[in-house]
């Protein structure tokens, strides 16, 4: 399937509208971390609001194209993780009143939009599409739930940042602007706990259309182990920390662990890996 | 028309010095009092704090200077042996207007940033006021002195961060807890230090404080001050250490109070969940190699103070946005200043014209019916009014330089033969 955006240029503009809100509001949120700007404090959330609005309306345009289908590729992927991850955070942000962690995942989320809007421009095929409730819940789930381990894996870097902050008794930027140790270790948890319920989803919707369609995925298939192991080790990560009694600075190496993890198999998978589970479609 | 400040404080003078010279409630408005009744003064004020004492005075004759009025505080205070006038500093005018904006606002205190100057100023201006010593002058140069204040504790961050030993503490624990009302926290000595830092969590809302300490009977008194009413006896608190969240040491001893063994076999029963060693004692209370303990964080005075230095540091930064509030602020004061000048002639000129207007209309009065004469008295008050409109908004226009004042005042009296102004203000 051809890239649409080579032949629809209104859309290509609103995709690089909606890096640019992205860069802006990634932008604000770092001048109000660093500087406690207070023109940045005020314009940042109403920016962070009209960047996820712009992103949805983008992506309801772009799969209107071809019938409301999802489409499989790289960029569309990088581009889901931005507006899940950013929907996400903005949920914490109304829900905790905590914005203090914003630029970390606002960069995180800017930096897979600005990925996907460049690979849109290299790339001319957008791979195949889907269609169908059971596929487009497994293909969602499994988005939220990287965007999960994203988040866990960017709380446990921070919570590490601060722990080590407060050992060492450096009291600089991070330990003056930064959430408590708790609340990043609820935070971090939290994220954990949705990054399961999402991957469980994935891996039931993905039975259940497997099921329904009648075609036969292999265990040993690359998508399928990755995204058993991850489930499994995320599973375990919830259980560890009551059971074996694991404080969270353990756990968040665990976390960056399989955050790296992840992200790394994700770009070895979209380099050698291309198409979708190897099944005819 | 002059407003003067002179006195001492911690820029100036030593402590002795600022001692010596401090005055009670009492004298405070004796002293005040005493400048207002002899004729030396139309207004007059007194700040005094451990750090300062600094008079604010109208003063109502040209022989009350800044020298005559430090002269005047040392003979008062009998002080001439300790106190010379070099102790003192000296301000007229907008800058006595500056310095009290300054003041006011803390950033003359010798902890930038204090909370406390504010409420001494305000209970200073509250005894001038009830001794019949603020005037027109002192109660607008106050105002605009909370005023200041309050703007730079809004819009700027002078104030935040702990500045003191017990409220760094506090703030350290709020970076590793949440909430410390749902954490148990213990306080291990009853003295002057672990009373100020239990006080101190008590207003973070930290409810769950136990106290131990060698006398019990100061323990459970500090207990039933903060209303917890929990006390260990000292022999067994060590039983329960695995029980808080929080320990404070404040107390003087030789030896180690709390071990490395004793805390690690207490992080062991308490499942190695985080724990904030805050100790406040000199000599040190706690072994340091209890910091070494996994999720502990052992924290002494000197860790603190980095915690007070990075605050401090915050607050200096702050500075140049207090100085442009004060600045904004000064300009109107001082705008408001060169008005009172005017307000004589104004007074006078109203006067001259109501006066013209009155003998008119006293011809007419017998002359025309009671509700004729009440339509021209209508008529002739909107014909004043529109004259004198442009002279008045002349003379109230902002004036840049207080030298265009009488310029401006001489012209209007002369045009309408204005007789010259008793008033001084």
């Amino acid at each position: 399937m051809n890239n649409i955006l080579y032949n629809n240029l209104p859309l290509l503009i609103l995709n690089q509208i909606v890096s640019l809100l992205y860069l802006f509001t990634a932008i604000l949120y770092g001048v109000h971390f660093f500087s406690e700007n207070n023109r940045a404090k005020t314009y940042k959330q109403p920016f962070l609001a009209v960047t996820v609005l712009m992103h949805v309306v983008y992506l309801g345009l772009l799969t209107s194209t071809e019938g409301y289908k999802l489409g499989y590729s790289t960029f569309n992927l990088m581009t889901m993780v931005a507006v899940t991850l950013t929907i996400t955070y903005l949920f914490v942000e109304f829900t905790t009143k905590s914005d203090r962690t914003g630029f970390f995942i606002i960069s995180f989320a800017t930096g897979a939009q600005l990925i996907s809007s460049i690979l849109t421009a290299l790339t001319p095929n957008t791979g195949i599409t889907f269609s169908g409730i059971g596929i487009g819940v497994h293909l969602i789930a499994s988005i939220f739930g990287f965007s999960a381990i994203a988040i866990a894996g960017l709380y446990s870097i921070l919570y590490l940042l601060l722990f080590r902050q407060i050992q060492k008794n450096r009291f600089d930027l991070l330990f003056q602007r930064l959430p408590s140790l708790e609340v990043l270790e609820m935070l971090t948890m939290h994220a954990v706990a949705f990054g399961f319920v999402f991957l469980s989803i994935t891996l039931f919707a993905g039975i259940i259309e497997q099921q329904a369609s009648g075609k036969v995925i292999s265990l040993f298939e690359p998508k399928m182990i990755t995204l058993i192991v991850i489930w499994l080790l995320y599973g375990a990560s919830i259980f560890v920390k009551p059971l074996i009694g694991w404080d969270l600075k353990h756990m968040a190496y665990l976390f960056i662990f399989l955050f790296l993890f992840v992200t790394v198999l994700i770009v070895f998978m979209t380099f050698f890996s291309p198409t979708f589970h190897r099944i005819p479609f | 028309m002059n407003i003067i400040s002179v006195g001492v404080n911690h820029k100036t003078a030593p402590i002795e010095i600022r001692e010596r010279i401090s005055l009670t409630e009492t004298q405070n408005k004796e002293f005040i009092s005493g400048l207002i009744s002899s004729g030396l003064a139309h207004e007059a004020m007194v700040v005094s704090t451990c750090n300062r004492t600094e008079l604010y005075v109208v003063p109502a004759m040209h022989e009350v200077t800044g020298e005559f009025l430090k002269e005047y505080l040392i003979s008062y205070k009998d002080a001439r042996n300790e106190v010379r006038p070099e102790h003192f500093f000296g301000r007229f005018y907008c800058g006595t207007a500056r310095h009290l904006f300054e003041v006011s606002s803390a950033i003359d205190s010798l902890i930038l940033g204090e909370g406390q100057i504010l409420g001494q100023v305000k209970n200073a201006y509250r005894i001038a006021a009830e001794t019949q010593a603020a005037g027109i002058l002192l109660t607008r140069l106050c105002h605009t002195a909370f005023s200041v204040a309050k703007k730079v504790k809004t819009k700027t961050k002078i104030m935040e961060g702990a500045v003191s030993v017990s409220y760094a503490a506090v703030e350290l624990a709020q970076k590793i807890f949440l909430n410390l009302s749902v954490k148990k926290m213990l306080l291990i000595g009853a003295g002057e230090t672990g009373e100020l830092a239990a006080k101190h969590m008590f207003q973070k809302n930290a409810r769950n404080i136990v106290i131990t300490n060698r006398t019990q009977s100061k323990a459970e008194a500090l207990a039933e001050e903060l209303g917890t009413n929990k006390v260990l006896p000292f022999e067994t608190f060590k039983e329960h250490l695995h029980e808080f969240d929080i320990i404070i040491t404040a107390v003087s001893t030789k030896d180690y109070i709390l071990t490395e063994a004793e805390m690690h076999q207490s992080m062991m029963k308490r499942k190695l969940k985080p724990v904030i060693i805050l100790d406040l004692g000199l000599p040190r209370n706690v072994d340091p190699d209890i910091g070494k303990l996994q999720n502990m964080f052992l924290k002494d005075i000197d860790a603190l103070k980095h915690i007070i230095d990075k605050n401090l540091e915050r607050r200096r930064s702050e500075l140049p946005k207090v100085k442009a509030i004060i600045d904004e602020e000064l300009v109107g004061f001082a705008q408001w200043i060169n008005t009172l000048k005017v307000r004589p002639t104004i007074v006078d000129l109203q006067s001259k014209f109501i006066e013209i207007k009155e003998k008119e209309l006293e011809r007419y009065r017998y002359k025309v019916s009671e509700e004729e004469l009440q339509r021209m008295e209508h008529l002739t008050d909107r014909i004043l009014k529109k004259i004198l409109h442009h002279p008045i908004k002349m003379l109230k226009a902002p004036i840049d330089t207080a030298d265009s004042i009488p310029s401006r005042v001489n012209l209007v009296r002369n045009i309408f033969d204005l007789e010259e102004p008793n008033q001084s203000y």
